[in-house]
């Protein structure tokens, strides 16, 4: 490596580069040494949730990692400064990035003035806001470098087997981004997003939690404030029914009965969800559903000793994530997720086709719903001509997938020269340049 | 006397998608639209709903809930950054770092951008098409304000004519056209789409009807409310509903 500033009007470009995927929910970030090293590996990420947190009950504030450090959940607000997958708000994403990244402290922490940064981003972004984010990148933290990159795209750099470092981006290849905010179809030649063929589902982790917010609320307990609890009660009890005919099963399974005809509920599918009290424990757990016990909680509890509430979960587990494949139950003008994929490939040539049905790739937090990938392969496969290879294929870590692509690619000098954007460019061209840089140069 | 003329500036140019109009009192053409005999409408030939249409009450209903569950920020507090805050570096980023807008507000600007751009310069586009057909050297430009290239349908004649074996034996009716090159680039070449424009397509007509549930226990929904058309699925939550969630007064 040369000196620093050995070449005239080129300094040498920083060696560290950070790779964050800001996603509306968790940032993924990683520090990325340049030049030659063993390739990144899913252990190099770090998960930050991206949010303020304020309690009402202890009265304090948490800033993204400090998260973890709360052990009462209940009624905790959260500020995002992502919505819809976009950074909206730079007060707050400021904060949370000085916070994780710059003020000092373990963790992960690096100089912007010495490192490149690539940042990911979701498809369809309005100009005015990939703008601020240029601006606040280089004139308020002044990174050295950056490269801002739809995120999803970057997983193409992710070989199958994960071993070695490839410069070739994998050649047709349909990434299923299924986050927090909504669910993204896109379809990568070489690299490159095939731009009018990119659709998108409202349907996203955001909207399931929510969902089941307002059916638990409606059925048991008011339970409007409790975001955090309702998203790990998701987490941990929600499963895509393998098809629509075992759905309707399940659903007669659950059913309660008729008023002079009641059934009992089906064990193997009806759990009971024990709350956490915030006393004793901050988080809660599923068991099979008890009658006699549930019964209990009606008044019959035990003055002394433990007591516990109980959230008993029906059709609540498959009806939630039911929405990604029939958002029109709760009257969502959109076509599921299959149909949305035919959707998106159907502007394509037919060739084009073909070889994105063989070499589908989910990743995303809804991803690691049991029983979605494979509900996925087998409504695609109806829709799919039959002499084509269908092969759907969940990520290892769903969550970290696009930022380990990310990071593969960030760990290639010669990629990463060709697309970043120094500082110095960035002072004598602007931002309106390189807004357009970004959105039409990935050549 | 001198001659006075009111020269167009921007302020004078309205935008897109509304105008100020004079209130004329009843207009018989506009009636349809907006109906004040809604008890007689269903005997007018098409006016009455069908059973699988919606009211206007009950579509706000749908669409401010679909809006409740995907909204992202806590709408009753707002939670103030902690801590020092440090002073922006420059001028645009104080300027950036202090909106208070929500996403929605940007992808409004973004509609009402998209909306102008192809509202105004549709004289002055076709005045260059006209130009560019008198030069045909002229490179097309791949510009951000053009709309997307329609791919053009592929012809299957590439994959017929090569095939000299038995045809029983060829496998090429089963193997689709090869890429197109400059099709291809103008896939690549395309522009991004607007944010609403991605938005996926609504089922296609000739699929499975919409399901449809119980409001109270999430079973499937076969009466219908009398008073607000909600669904369902027995007695006993037909009580529970009228007690609570009913639409009709709300």
């Amino acid at each position: 490596m040369p000196p620093k500033g050995s070449k005239k009007g080129h300094p040498a470009a920083p060696k560290q580069t950070l790779v964050l995927d800001n996603g509306a929910y968790t940032l993924k970030a990683g520090l990325v040494p340049g030049g030659a090293s063993a390739p990144p590996t899913y252990a190099d990420c770090t998960v930050i949730p991206n949010c303020i947190a304020r309690s009402t009950r202890d009265k304090r504030t948490y800033i993204a990692s400090q998260l973890s450090s709360c052990k009462d959940f209940g009624e905790l607000a959260f500020r995002r400064p992502v919505e819809r997958g976009f950074i909206v708000n730079w007060e707050a994403e400021k904060a949370i990035w000085e916070h994780e990244f710059l003020q000092e402290g373990e963790g992960l922490r690096c100089d912007p003035k010495e490192t490149n940064l690539v940042l990911g981003e979701k498809p369809n972004c309005p100009r005015e806001l990939q703008r601020n984010c240029d601006e606040i990148v280089f004139e308020q933290f002044e990174f050295a470098g950056y490269y801002r990159a739809i995120g999803a795209t970057l997983n193409a750099y992710n070989s199958p087997d994960n071993s070695s470092l490839s410069a070739l981006p994998q050649e047709c290849l349909l990434v299923i981004d299924t986050s927090y905010s909504d669910t993204t179809i896109l379809p990568l030649y070489n690299g490159q997003l095939l731009q009018s063929a990119v659709r998108r589902l409202t349907i996203g982790g955001k909207l399931l939690t929510n969902y089941l917010k307002e059916l638990s609320s409606l059925r048991h307990y008011n339970m409007m404030e409790e975001t955090y609890l309702l998203n790990e009660i998701k987490e941990a009890v929600s499963f895509v029914a393998p098809s629509i005919q075992q759905f309707s099963k399940d659903l007669d399974r659950t059913w309660k009965g008729r008023v002079g005809d009641k059934r009992p509920l089906d064990s193997s599918i009806v759990l009971d969800y024990v709350l956490p009290d915030y006393e004793r424990s901050s988080h809660g757990y599923a068991r099979p559903h008890d009658p006699v016990k549930f019964r209990m909680r009606k008044g019959l509890q035990p003055q002394q000793g433990p007591r516990e509430d109980l959230l008993p979960l029906g059709n609540e587990r498959f009806a939630v994530p039911e929405l990604l494949f029939s958002p029109t139950d709760i009257g969502v003008q959109e076509a599921g997720l299959p149909e949305a994929i035919m959707q998106s490939l159907n502007s394509l040539p037919e060739m084009l086709k073909a070889a994105m049905f063989a070499n589908i790739v989910v990743v995303g937090g809804n991803a690691l719903i049991p029983g979605f990938v494979e509900r996925l392969e087998s409504e695609l496969r109806m829709l799919v001509p039959s002499q084509y290879l269908l092969n759907v294929k969940k990520a290892e870590d769903p969550i970290k997938h696009t930022w380990l692509g990310a990071a593969r690619f960030a760990s290639q000098p010669e990629l990463l020269k060709e697309v970043l954007v120094s500082k110095a460019e960035y002072d004598e061209n602007g931002s309106t340049w390189l807004v357009k840089k970004f959105a039409g140069g990935s050549k | 006397m001198p001659h006075v003329e009111v020269l167009p500036n921007s302020a004078s140019v309205s935008a897109p998608g509304w105008t100020y109009v004079v209130d004329r009192g009843y207009d018989p053409s506009k009636v349809a639209i907006n109906p004040k005999d809604r008890k007689r409408a269903a005997a007018r030939a098409g006016g009455a709903r069908t059973d699988n249409e919606l009211s206007a009450r009950q579509q706000t209903a749908i669409a401010r809930r679909i809006a409740e569950l995907s909204r992202d920020n806590d709408p009753k507090q707002s939670i103030p950054i902690p801590g020092k805050i440090g002073v922006p570096k420059t001028q645009n980023a104080r300027r950036i770092i202090q909106y208070q807008r929500q996403i929605k507000h940007w992808l409004d600007d973004e509609e009402a951008q998209l909306a102008q751009q192809q509202a105004a310069p549709e004289p002055r586009r076709a005045a260059q098409a006209r130009r560019v057909s008198t030069m045909i050297s002229m490179p097309a430009t791949p510009s951000e304000a053009t709309p997307a290239p329609t791919v053009a349908p592929y012809t299957q004649s590439q994959s017929t004519a090569s095939s000299q074996i038995d045809p029983l034996l060829s496998i090429e009716s089963l193997m689709p056209p090869p890429l197109d090159k400059a099709e291809i680039d103008a896939l690549l070449a395309a522009p991004p789409l607007s944010y609403a424009a991605s938005h996926a397509a609504p089922p296609a007509p000739g699929g499975p009807p919409q399901r449809h549930f119980c409001d109270n226990c999430g079973y499937w929904g076969v009466i219908k409310c009398l008073k607000c058309g909600t669904r369902v699925c027995g007695l006993e939550c037909k009580d529970a509903h009228e007690a609570t969630r009913c639409l009709k007064w709300a």
